[in-house]
């Protein structure tokens, strides 16, 4: 569904990304993982179409979408949600998801059908009762929600999450994973998801990937990847080290 | 008891009785400094509403929204000298200059509306200078001579007053515009585009054309005000029609008002014009001037969202 040959990204003289290759399948719950700074942002970031690559091919459902504006991609049915939550400041939550499935894939042009839209799918992400409140009164585990809810509204065939469960407490999670499952099996989207925390990796993903430094060093199965060398030491190293 | 329905009914009627009244105004023999006044607000209300659609709504401050309504006045006045036009044609005519107007604004645009912040501010506000420059030094605009327009054949304050009803038509078609913007899809995307523009393109809107839609609509309505400007004064110059500080008021009044409402700059636009006239006759005109770049600073620091909404916190209705 979602294909990537020869990806490179150059920030500089930095090399964010080096001949990265990627497939994801329709149905699948994909997982990406890699230290900080190994470059997964910047995939996203290439893939919605925010940062131009410097060579290799995007392909999504057989068409390539490279070089095409991030608003074309979004309506070609790639969402996304931002590590660093962005929520549009101003406007209250249910604002926030209107816009989405107004200029979405939803077919709905008429301001209060959408939010008759939007009310729907903030229920589904647990954020019904926030409705009218500001983004800048949540808490952080909402205000990630609220990034999903809006990438929703716009009805992707895949929504690419970055980071949604960091800094979530072990509660928090488990919600989180629940929630992620239902976005594949009740809306029926496909998940490529960048994550740190292994638990919601092993809990989720079908499969995972792993960056370093811009490169691609392991694709397979959880349990694989987690027990390669290679990315044991470039990522997980640190973590079993301090033990 | 009074329910939402039955209030809003009653709005609407004091709303007709305002126009009505609005409208009667220049017939009944007031003095004509009245209607010159009533005049000037209407040209401020069109001139603030149209520019919060770029500045209010999408956020992207333009400090060269004076150039649009001169633009306007110099095509009205090259056609009226141009062409032999009937008085109905010659009222008619502001529309084209409205289109110019929204044209030069699509060209203009398209370059300028890649700058964010402070850089489109200030390319705006060049190109505002480019314009008065370029049509100062062109023989057949006049030049710095200025420009007189052949008068309608008809006793001056009738003129005058056909061109007052015609200004407060643009006006009500510029509000209605300004409400529209607020409750539309349109509307939802340019403060979409305000808040993040980078989001707004991830959720699938197409940023650089609403942008250019929105610079456009908000360049029309000037286009026409200016046009019907220039038959009202029948004599028009740079000086007049593409002065700076009508820019700046622009902006002012709007962000004084509330900027992204449809009603902020209609009150912004009403009290500011008062207040200026008021200090302007009064006192004088420098003074008026210094009041407007301290009322300028007390509004960017005080009341970022503008005097509507400053009340309203202020009583503890909260925003929204
Ligand atoms: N816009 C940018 N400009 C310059 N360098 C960037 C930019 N975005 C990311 N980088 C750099 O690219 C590298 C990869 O960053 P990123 O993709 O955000 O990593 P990750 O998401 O895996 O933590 C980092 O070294 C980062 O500093
Ligand atoms: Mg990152």
């Amino acid at each position: 569904m979602l294909k990537g040959t020869n990806i490179t990204k150059c920030f500089g003289g930095l090399t964010a990304l080096s001949e990265v290759n990627f497939e994801v399948s329709q149905g699948e719950i994909v997982g990406l993982i890699g230290p900080n700074g190994s470059g997964k942002t910047t995939l996203f970031n290439v893939i919605s179409g925010l940062h131009k690559n410097d060579s290799g091919e995007i392909t999504f459902e057989g068409q390539r979408i490279t070089g095409l504006p991030p608003h074309k991609i979004a309506r070609l049915g790639i969402g996304r949600t931002f590590q660093i939550v962005r929520p549009l400041m101003d406007l209250d939550l249910i604002q926030n998801v209107a816009i989405a499935v107004l200029y979405g894939r939803e077919e709905i042009n008429t301001p209060r059908l959408a939010r008759d839209r939007a009310e729907e799918i903030l229920n589904f992400t647990g954020l019904a009762s926030k409705a009218d409140h500001l983004p800048g009164e949540l808490a952080l585990e909402d205000r990630k929600r609220l990034e999903v809810a809006r990438a929703l509204a716009c009805r992707p065939e895949i929504i690419l999450l970055d980071e949604v469960f960091s800094g979530l407490n072990r509660k928090e999670i488990e919600g989180a994973i629940h929630l992620t499952f239902r976005i594949r099996d009740e809306y029926g989207v496909t998940v490529f998801m960048i994550e740190h925390v292994m638990k919601a990796i092993m809990g989720t993903c079908s499969r995972v990937m792993a960056l370093h430094n811009g490169v691609k060093i392991a694709d397979g199965d959880p349990e694989d990847v987690a027990n390669n060398p290679e990315v044991i030491k470039a990522y997980l190293g640190a973590a079993y080290a301090e033990r | 008891m009074v329910t939402p329905d039955s209030k809003s009914r009653r709005l609407v009627f004091w709303v007709l009785v305002l126009f009505i009244a609005l409208a009667v105004f220049p017939w009944l023999g007031i003095p004509v400094y009245f209607v010159s006044l009533l005049f000037t607000v209407f040209l401020y209300v069109i001139l603030a509403t149209s520019w919060n659609i770029i500045g209010g709504f999408a956020g992207y401050l333009s400090f060269g929204h004076v150039a649009f309504f001169g633009i306007g006045a110099y095509t009205t006045a090259m056609m009226i000298n141009g062409f032999d036009l009937s008085p109905l044609l010659t009222i008619v005519s502001s529309i084209p200059a409205g289109v110019v107007s929204a044209l030069i604004a699509v060209i203009v645009g398209y370059p300028c509306l890649k700058l964010r912040g402070p850089y489109f501010a200030v390319i705006t506000l060049c190109f505002a200078f480019v314009v008065d420059l370029g049509v100062k030094n062109l023989d057949i605009l006049g030049g710095p001579e200025g420009l007189w327009l052949k008068s309608m054949d008809l006793p001056i304050d009738i003129i005058r007053a056909i061109f007052f009803e015609v200004m407060m038509l643009i006006m009500i078609f510029s509000i209605a515009l300004g409400i529209w913007t607020s409750n539309s899809k349109f509307g939802a995307g340019l403060r979409a585009i305000k808040e993040d523009e980078e989001v707004a393109q991830t959720i699938a809107i197409n940023a650089p054309k609403l942008k250019i839609e929105a610079f456009a609509l908000s360049a029309f309505f000037p286009g026409m005000a200016g046009g019907v400007y220039a038959y009202y004064l029948t004599y028009i110059h740079t000086d007049i029609v593409f002065d700076m500080m009508i820019s700046i008021l622009i902006v002012l009044m709007a962000l004084f008002g509330g900027g992204g409402t449809w009603l902020g700059p209609v009150i912004g636009a009403v009290v500011l014009t008062l207040i200026n006239e008021g200090l302007s006759t009064f006192v004088r005109a420098e003074f008026a001037r210094i009041v407007y770049g301290c009322l300028f600073i007390g509004v960017i620091i005080f009341m970022p969202n503008g005097i509507i909404e400053f009340f309203k916190r202020a009583k503890g209705v909260p925003p929204g």
